[in-house]
């Protein structure tokens, strides 16, 4: 940045970092309310006022190294990252296949298959919960990890597909004709210049999949059959008793320990988006 | 929206008729039933229940118990809260892939019953695969239905005041055996002008206290294919309580709903509530005050309408090894050494031999184990009135009409009116 | 490949001029024969669509066509369906429960989507300038919606909304109003949850930001030579460059908008319960109490199918509407 700095720049940072600030002690009074509780004792949680303990305990972190049911916590993160991880990798090169097609290529039948996949994105989910599942069964494919991972590598999420190819087209038309005229194929068009260049649809994607994934309670609960293969979210639930009563406290920890995978993907994946179209690589 | 026409219609229906074709069309009973069995004659069962990470600790120690007993048989687990328990368990055992085994309530034994879910054990027991006898108090009686044994007790638990002991004591309130609404109405009055909060948490919702006030007047909830009261009975019910929610003798439910999930006692809104003797230990760890249990108030000075409930062991009919599931509830509900595992986290053991086999020594759990014996002495204990199937959802709308109706959203007429419809449409009476 | 962008990026300060219908036309053959170049983009097409399309017919088709079927059927999930014709449909209109779910769907949608994407756009804007403890900022705005659906946000949104908690205590500062707390009153327990879903704002606010990454700053730079003030570049440059990014957030919010289900029912309670009164009783919540809790998949099914009728109207309206407000690279030469 230049080093000229006008009274009206000043003034301007200030308004900048004042409206920022606002914004956060809104955004987040609830997510300091959560670190909060972890450190409270059981019955001050629930219904209670005050955002921090007047004795904070560190019972419900401690608690958390015993183990879940037998079950040493790490083993939930350690299935949990595989999943998100293997997600993230599907989604990526499925959903952008699918949304180059889409954007780039006229091919016949193209909008009719468009169609379909808004269609798929407009039916909850719940309905189609039993059918899947009986297909699952009948590939036998119950109990692994395969039932939550398949869909990602045949880019069934729509989300996806529609949102990268929102991003190809707003790219320039000129660069895959000039590329065309120096005799690019469609993969070469595809992976040297669109890919590059939709890098912050690309990262967009892979944190919003990797958060999904690892949040996803449904898919885990339904599909998976041994504690061992449980997932973090699945984990999480362990805490709440016959009567939905539960350990609020191990329960808050653990769900902010459960954050700092998500949060370090963000961390580490951000920084792409701040530069996307100006440093992203043109070197196709 | 441009679309390509005939031919990509057409095309379209080819996928879909191949998909369907794929699916087998109906989604119902193409399983392959669940279980395995390996080369060596080592069986494997799987076994699902409801609860928190506290019980399957100790489950998963009673199986560890049971594997070194039975070598040939390998126990798989899985749990969840008691609603995803539901919502898997109906996913899975309509896909036709049930657990072998699994943790079952009263209000779901003929509903599944009536979907050719759960196995008769019938035929174990004759077997000698399961032992039927040795059970408190009749329980070998409460899986029955139209003389199908679809479950095993193993646990006992029975409808309960809990209050605030702090807060009675204050007041000078004490419970006695035998007391009547009358006298329950003047205490909870009594609380409310003295102690500055609310005499009952909301008695109006509960479907099991409710049952047992029809079962004074020689009526029930259910009978075996319905609803076992009148619009008019309900309207009386209903339409105390909602002189009771106006005058504060009951918690304001809207104050209610808002620390949900903790219960209104523990959050010091009613100083009691009724509910299951065995959830005592929730107020515990929820709540500041100390909580006892006291008895349910009669209309004649003497019955209760009390009939022990239980959580049991339930066998799927799909399952391809019934002997070692039998082999597996036998050794569950009467090897003492598993009453020692598991002290009272499903209710007081259902055999005798598991009974005597654990003594509670915590303040709560002593205080359940009185509160059944007293039941037991006093000889106020019934059979139990059989539930329809459907009555797990007409529970839920008795709850959660009541509600409304407390809340003011209806007025009690409507409120009965609504709660007869959508009972009716779910006990298909 | 980069000087191509610059030129072109150049060549054209201005919003580009106008859109094109959904999806983009076939592009205009340049070179060798028309049928040739067509031949080999259809290989082409379905090659990359392949992926997808198997998945489609795998995974999604059958269920989806399977529950179109459950509709006319009643269905308790297990004994074998049965075909009542439309029974399900004429139950579900006379159901007072059914027309209480659509009602507080649609007031969550018409209320919730535009302040949530207000809320995103806004802040995105806000952070889109280069400035210190903008990353962090970013990170921060975003973890709400990392929390996600965690059950902890429930116990938090009671503790924020209940009696004399912060909400309530400034309600009365500033209105002098007195509720007693929204989250157990059926009167206001909506609004929390409309609160809830714009406190997450953080998805979309990423995916504007990554839009407004794309748009290239020779533009800016350009208008503002020509003397724009900030509200004129919003208005000129920003808004249409991202319009295909707002297009889709529009479009995605509403779709999900439409199908809340997670909050809702962790807010609103449990057990075929949602909400006091049935206040936060949102259209998939209801879905899933008669699909699951009540075993009517059949019904549940006939729910799904009118409400994918309902939105996808919505959704064909807003891809109508878009040839007038949003903007694709390609139609700008």
């Amino acid at each position: 940045m230049s080093a000229v700095t006008s009274p009206r720049r000043h003034a301007g940072s200030l308004a900048w970092h004042l409206g920022s600030l606002a914004v956060l002690a809104v955004v987040l009074y609830p997510v300091v309310w959560v670190i909060g509780g972890s450190f409270k004792p059981n019955d001050e949680i629930v219904g209670s006022l005050e955002l921090f303990p007047a004795n904070p305990l560190t019972d419900n972190y401690r608690r958390l190294a015993d183990g879940i049911a037998d079950i040493p916590v790490s083993t939930f993160f350690g299935n949990s990252l595989f999943l998100a991880l293997g997600s993230v990798v599907g989604v990526l090169v499925s959903c952008s296949l699918a949304a180059y097609a889409f954007a780039r290529i006229g091919f016949a039948g193209r909008s009719l298959l468009f169609a379909l996949m808004i269609g798929t994105l407009l039916l909850p989910y719940h309905v189609l919960l039993i059918p899947q599942y009986v297909l699952f069964q009948k590939l036998e494919l119950i109990n692994t990890y395969t039932t939550l991972l398949l869909g990602k590598y045949l880019a069934t999420d729509a989300f996806f597909v529609f949102l990268m190819m929102q991003f190809m087209r707003g790219l320039p038309k000129e660069l895959d004709e000039a590329a065309r005229l120096d005799g690019c194929g469609h993969l070469r068009i595809y992976w040297s210049i669109v890919l590059p260049l939709c890098r912050p649809a690309l990262i967009t994607s892979a944190i919003f999949t990797f958060i999904n994934a690892w949040n996803d309670f449904m898919g885990p609960l339904i599909y998976l059959n041994e504690p061992d293969k449980y997932t973090v979210s699945l984990g999480l639930k362990m805490f709440v008793d016959q009567d939905g009563i539960a350990n609020y406290g191990s329960m808050i920890a653990m769900s902010l320990v459960a954050l700092l995978p998500v949060l370090l993907f963000f961390l580490a994946f951000q920084r792409y988006l701040i530069d996307g179209m100006a440093t992203s690589g043109l070197k196709g | 929206m441009r679309t390509n026409g005939t031919v990509d219609r057409r095309g379209l229906l080819k996928v879909a008729g191949g998909s369907m074709a794929a699916l087998g069309l109906t989604a119902a009973g193409c399983g392959s039933g669940s279980g395995s069995g390996g080369g060596d004659g080592t069986v494997t069962i799987r076994y699902a229940w409801w609860g928190s990470d506290d019980r399957a600790k100790r489950i998963n120690e009673t199986i560890r118990l049971f594997e070194k007993k039975h070598p040939k048989i390998k126990v798989k687990t899985d749990f969840q809260p008691y609603l995803d328990f539901w919502k898997k368990f109906n996913t899975q055992a309509s896909g036709g892939n049930p657990p072998d085994v699994f943790q079952n309530a009263i209000g779901f034994l003929r509903k599944y019953d009536e979907k050719n879910v759960l196995l008769d054990l019938r035929q174990q027991a004759d077997a000698g695969n399961l032992r039927m006898r040795g059970f408190r108090a009749g329980l070998e009686k409460f899986g029955e239905v139209d003389g199908k044994l679809l479950g095993v007790p193993v646990g006992s638990n029975s409808m309960a005041l809990v209050i605030d002991r702090a807060v009675f004591a204050k007041a000078g309130i004490t419970p006695r055996p035998g007391w009547t609404w009358g006298e329950f109405n003047a205490a909870m009055t009594k609380i409310r002008d003295t102690q500055g909060r609310a005499g009952d948490s909301g008695l109006y919702g509960v479907m099991y206290l409710y049952d047992l006030h029809l079962r004074q007047h020689g009526k029930a909830f259910f009978t075996k294919d319905g609803l076992g009261f009148t619009e008019a009975d309900l309207t009386d019910w209903w339409t105390t309580a909602r002189a009771g929610v106006r005058s504060g003798i009951h918690a304001d439910p809207k104050k209610v709903a808002q620390i949900k999930p903790k219960s209104a006692v523990a959050g010091e809104l009613a100083a009691a509530e009724f509910t299951w003797d065995n959830f005592t230990i929730r107020y515990t760890s929820e709540g500041k005050s100390q909580y006892g249990l006291a008895p349910i108030p009669t209309t004649d000075g003497k019955r209760t309408g009390q009939y022990l409930g239980s959580l049991m062991l339930s066998a799927s009919r799909r399952t391809r090894h019934p002997e070692e599931v039998a082999r597996f509830i036998d050794f569950m509900v009467h090897d003492p050494e598993v009453a020692k595992i598991m002290g009272y986290d499903r209710g007081v053991p259902a055999t005798t031999a598991q009974y005597e086999a654990f003594t509670p020594t915590d303040e709560v759990n002593k205080q359940i184990a009185a509160y059944e014996q007293q039941l037991v002495d006093t000889g106020v204990l019934e059979p139990i009135t059989p539930h329809p199937a459907g009555a797990d959802v007409a529970e839920a709308a008795f709850l959660r009409v009541a509600e409304d109706m407390a809340m003011g959203k209806r007025s009690v007429a409507e409120a009965v009116e609504q709660f007869f419809t959508e009972a009716k449409t779910a006990l298909g009476s | 490949m980069g000087s191509t962008v610059t030129q072109h990026r150049t060549a054209s300060p201005g919003p580009p001029a106008k859109a094109t219908a959904e999806p983009p036309a076939p592009p205009v053959a340049t070179t060798g024969p028309r049928t040739r170049r067509s031949r080999r983009d259809n290989l082409a097409g379905y090659l990359f669509m392949s992926p997808w399309i198997a998945g489609f017919l795998l995974l999604t088709a059958g269920p989806m066509v399977a529950s179109l079927y459950f509709a006319f059927t009643d269905y308790n999930l297990f004994d074998a369906p049965r075909w009542i014709g439309l029974k399900n449909f004429t139950d579900m209109f006379a159901d007072p429960r059914w027309r209480t779910s659509v009602e507080v769907t649609l007031w969550y949608v018409v209320i919730g989507t535009p302040l949530k994407l207000a809320a995103a756009l806004g802040v995105a804007l806000l952070l889109n300038q280069k400035r210190r403890g903008q990353a962090f900022y970013r990170a921060a705005f975003y973890a709400p919606s990392l929390i996600g659906a965690s059950v902890s946000v429930a116990i938090v949104w009671k503790a924020i909304f209940s009696d004399d908690a912060i909400v309530d205590r400034a309600q009365r500062a500033l209105f002098g109003v007195d509720v007693g707390g929204w989250t157990g009153d059926p009167d206001w327990i909506l609004y929390s949850l409309v609160a809830l879903t714009v406190w997450q704002f953080g998805a979309p606010m990423v995916i504007f930001l990554a839009g407004l990454k794309q748009v290239p700053r020779e533009l800016y730079e350009a208008a503002e030579v020509d003397g724009a003030g900030p509200w004129r570049r919003f208005w000129n440059i920003t808004l249409p460059m991202i319009s295909p990014v707002l297009f889709f957030n529009v479009l995605l919010e509403t779709i999900h908008s439409f199908q809340i289900f997670g909050s809702a029912y962790i807010l609103g309670g449990q057990g075929g319960t949602c909400g006091p009164a049935d206040a936060t009783l949102v259209y998939t919540c209801y879905l899933y109490v008669q699909g699951f809790e009540n075993s009517r998949m059949g019904f549940a099914s006939a729910m799904a199918w009118m409400l994918l009728l309902a939105v996808g109207l919505v959704t064909a309206v807003l891809f109508w509407s878009q040839r007038r407000w949003v903007h694709y690279e390609e139609a700008a030469r």
